[in-house]
């Protein structure tokens, strides 16, 4: 599973899938004029090529997870379609009802449908997952490419910044904002991303560094091209293909963290239907009624591992690229 | 143990709630049925005709002779608390650990009546304006001073100093004018006014004998090791993880309720702090721990389906489990709003669902072992049309978009504050929202860390607040509501318990509590606190949830595991480990 304990390997394989062979040359030539870009050069580009290169291979690895996704994603938009009762309809006399017809997944100690609530929950759970990735990656972006274009000296204090950071826990980094801030779901949002954010932020930097000291960045520079240009023509379309692969990867990481913030009573407050606050109330009656923990804690796990295996099936195609 | 005559009762009246059936909610092992024993028991049945405790044995009862030695590991799920003398502050999770090595002067039966303790007589002037009371003479402390008359002017003098920042035991010595010792063992308390509560403020474990000695010490040291004449005394307590108690072999004090007399069973006791509920049941599970409190319903439940364990659950005397309402600012400054509020919610099926039928619904703002309690069930029943009703009647008529009421623009909206200590689960508030909202009424739950919720409370930054507060006395009545404990918030204190009201009402509650306090007469003393809970039930100064409980699971090889009058604390001077 995609937990912030995996996240050294997962930034060691991007780092070596990086540095192998998902770099992209915009050779210019001598004249100053850029040929059409190559397909795949363009962030839009390389996600339209990655989704068409998935689809020609794609097996039960992909498919399975991506029709589970299909599946939350549905659940998030349109959840009073796929879901028999609201969120928060109650019915104390039937609390506690185990899994049956009436009740897919049964009834909590206030008699609401779990079920629903599961569904209801995948919004703020997937929400919170992009939105909170989006975060991170964007401060990362910023961070990395100050770093990464930046003087040795800027280069340094970046760095040096980023490692202070990596030295507290991301779930730590997450808690202590939450402190700062106060509980609720956008803090949370924020506390998540800000967390990720040291992680992408290094993976992004050596990724800038590398493409900086290449051959055709030099060229660019002889060239007198503007640092914007360089950034825009040469920087970003190397960049974007492993940020796809991070912000697939980190939306399954960020879920299972708002969950655990939630867990914890500093994310969602009640009685909004959230994954990891309704894992932590069912927690109490684990031995009466083991629905409570079981599905949206399946849930959880599933959507996490859901976009790990995307994210890395992506990873892999690029890598055979 | 040998020779027991327990005295058998049918759980099933634990729906029974007149002043009449103590401890009416104390049950064991509901599934099994079997019932629990009072303590008047064997050789001290003479002794012990009033009886007090609520005892329970295992299904299969004692199989022998109780076993000496032994340590029993107690994780509480209460919070710890800051200092182990129950003067300062003076909270129930104090209360719970300082029973096993504090005792009071007074004992008091599950039926309210005082009797001798530590202290052997009493008597008071003709005007009660002075009690004489003496000790007995052949107790010592536990670091060797003797009980005397100094020993009470000593401790009264450090419950009143400013310093020691008491918030409980000040309140009971509020009428104590001075004391002075008129006899190597006799002290008269002279009392600024007559206090009828005076006898049972002093059989309350939070004015509990201490050695003045050990007081002499400062706070401070006292804090950590408090001495008193227990049965068993404070060893170390390691903070955010335990207090070791070991057994005091000089003991000779058990209360008129105790199951033996000498030295206590156990050699020690490992009082630990486990506040997650589910972590603390599965300590209890796995034999980590052989007791625990704040035993949660669903475990309960569990417990009376597992062979190996046994539950005690009794009811704690004082002002029930309840919603307070702040009548100072907002929609809940009118009365019917309030009941509005009140009519709307469904107490019954929350205790139902969440509570899982373990708990029965108080009616009254005096629990259901409280002397002079006075059960209303008309008055706290819900009743959604008459809720409407009273909304349209104040002025709530007009919707939003969302479907709440709204006057002048304003939405009819309050918030609860809650935090778990306070045995009010958010599940529950959960329901009162839903239910509140079908009227058009916005609950909004604010969950607080237990320092945001009595930053909140004393600064009244709450429409509704889940309070209680223990006392052995209908004299809680006093405290919570008599107006002029509104400004009142002691200190380092821990109770607020007021909601502010003003006005002619308050006068009234005020004359008749003030009139309770001080008469001579026992009888015109229940009629004027029936009179002061009939004007708080109109008024809707709360709503009455439940009887605060002390609720105990533990090893089925733990005998003699009881709780003890008049406050319903857990006690473990019969206790004994069945392990042989």
């Amino acid at each position: 599973m995609n937990t912030h304990e995996d996240l050294p390997t997962i930034i060691t394989d991007l780092e070596e899938a990086m540095t192998q062979g998902t770099q992209t040359a915009v050779i210019e030539s001598p004249s100053g004029q850029v040929p059409p870009a190559l397909p795949g050069n363009r962030p839009g580009t390389i996600v339209a090529g990655g989704i068409r290169r998935l689809g020609r291979g794609l097996g039960p690895g992909i498919i399975v997870p991506l029709v589970f996704l299909l599946g939350l994603i549905a659940a998030a938009v349109i959840p009073s379609v796929l879901a028999p009762s609201g969120p928060l309809d109650m019915n104390p006399a039937e609390a506690f009802t185990a899994p049956g017809a009436a009740h897919w997944f049964g009834t909590d100690e206030s008699g609401r449908d779990v079920f629903s609530r599961v569904i209801h929950g995948a919004r703020s759970s997937l929400l919170i997952g992009v939105l909170a990735t989006a975060i991170g990656l964007g401060l990362a972006v910023v961070l990395g490419a100050v770093a990464g274009l930046g003087t040795r000296a800027v280069d340094f204090g970046v760095s040096r910044f980023l490692e202070v950071l990596f030295a507290f826990p991301g779930l730590l980094l997450a808690l202590l904002v939450i402190t700062i801030l106060g509980p609720g779901v956008v803090t949370t949002t924020i506390a998540v991303g800000l967390s990720a954010a040291p992680g992408y932020a290094r993976m992004i930097r050596s990724q800038v560094r590398s493409v900086r000291g290449s051959g055709y960045v030099e060229a660019s520079i002889v060239q007198g091209r503007s640092r914007a240009f360089i950034i825009r023509h040469h920087i970003l379309p190397n960049v974007a293909a492993p940020l796809f692969v991070l912000g697939t990867l980190g939306v399954g990481q960020a879920i299972v963290w708002a969950s655990s913030l939630s867990f914890l009573g500093l994310g969602a407050t009640p009685p909004d239907p959230e994954w990891g606050s309704m894992l932590s109330l069912g927690r109490l009656y684990i031995g009466n009624a083991w629905w409570l923990t079981v599905f949206p804690g399946l849930f959880i796990v599933l959507s996490a591992a859901t976009t790990t295996l995307l994210g890395h099936g992506i990873q892999r195609k690029l890598k055979d690229k | 143990m040998k020779n027991r005559q327990p005295a058998y009762r049918d759980e099933t009246a634990s729906s029974s709630r007149s002043a009449d059936s103590p401890l009416a909610t104390s049950t064991r092992n509901l599934k099994k049925r079997v019932p629990f024993a009072f303590a008047a028991l064997g050789a001290v049945l003479a002794l012990s005709a009033c009886g007090g405790a609520v005892h329970a044995d295992s299904a299969s009862g004692p199989t022998g002779e109780p076993v000496s030695g032994g340590t029993l590991v107690y994780a509480t799920g209460d919070t710890e608390p800051a200092c182990l003398d129950p003067i300062v502050s003076g909270n129930v999770p104090q209360a719970l650990v300082s029973t096993q090595y504090l005792e009071p002067l007074f004992f008091q039966d599950e039926k309210g009546e005082i009797g001798p303790w530590l202290a052997k007589d009493w008597k008071w002037s003709k005007d009660r304006l002075a009690l004489d009371i003496t000790v007995r003479q052949d107790v010592h402390f536990t670091d060797g001073q003797q009980l005397n008359a100094e020993t009470i002017v000593e401790n009264v003098a450090y419950i009143k100093d400013p310093q020691t920042l008491s918030s409980t035991g000040i309140l009971a010595v509020e009428k104590v004018a001075s004391v002075e010792k008129i006899g190597e063992f006799t002290a008269r308390l002279h009392l600024s006014e007559p206090d009828n509560a005076l006898l049972e403020h002093f059989a309350q474990v939070w004015v509990p004998i201490q050695s003045q000695k050990a007081l002499a010490r400062g706070a401070e040291a006292n804090c950590l090791s408090p001495v008193g004449t227990g049965p068993f005394k404070v060893e170390s307590w390691s903070k955010q993880q335990e207090v070791v108690l070991t057994r005091n072999d000089e003991y000779h004090t058990p209360s008129p309720a105790a199951g033996h007399a000498g030295p206590a069973y156990l050699e020690k006791i490992v009082w630990r702090f486990l506040p997650d509920h589910a972590a603390r049941f599965a300590a209890l599970q796995s034999r980590e721990v052989d007791v625990i409190d704040v035993l949660q319903p669903q475990n309960a439940v569990a417990a009376d389906a597992d062979p190996a364990l046994d539950t005690l659950i009794g009811s704690r005397p004082g002002h029930v489990v309840n919603l307070t309402f702040n009548t100072t600012t907002g929609p809940l400054t009118d009365v019917r709003v309030r009941e509005a509020f009140v009519r709307s919610v469904d107490v019954n099926a929350a205790l139902k669902s969440i509570f899982m039928s373990t708990v029965p619904r108080s009616n009254s703002v005096l629990s259901s072992i409280t002397k002079f309690n006075r059960q209303n069930p008309e008055a706290y029943s819900t009743d959604v049309d008459k809720a409407n009703r009273l909304l349209d009647e104040a002025g709530w008529t007009e919707r939003d978009s969302e479907g709440y009421r709204t006057k002048d623009g304003q939405r009819l909206s309050t918030t609860v504050i809650q935090n778990d200590s306070i045995l009010v689960p958010v599940s529950v508030l959960e329901q009162f929202q839903n239910s509140a909202k079908a009227v058009g009424f916005e609950l909004i739950i604010s969950q607080e860390e237990p320092a945001s919720f009595n930053a909140r409370r004393y600064a009244w930054e709450y429409g509704l607040s889940p309070l209680y507060y223990t006392k052995n006395s209908p004299s809680v009545l006093n405290i919570v509501y008599d107006s002029s404990h509104i400004p009142s918030v002691i200190k380092g204190g821990y109770h607020a318990n007021n909601n502010g009201l003003i006005g002619s009402s308050a006068n009234d509650i005020d004359k008749a509590l003030r009139l309770a306090a001080t008469t001579g007469n026992e009888k015109q003393r229940g009629q004027q606190y029936a009179k002061a809970q009939q004007l708080v039930d109109a008024q809707y100064l709360s709503l009455p949830i439940f009887d605060q409980q002390t609720r105990l699971g533990f090893r089925s090889d733990v005998e003699g595991v009881a709780l003890l009058s008049p406050l319903g604390m857990p006690t473990f001077y019969d206790t004994w480990l069945d392990r042989s």
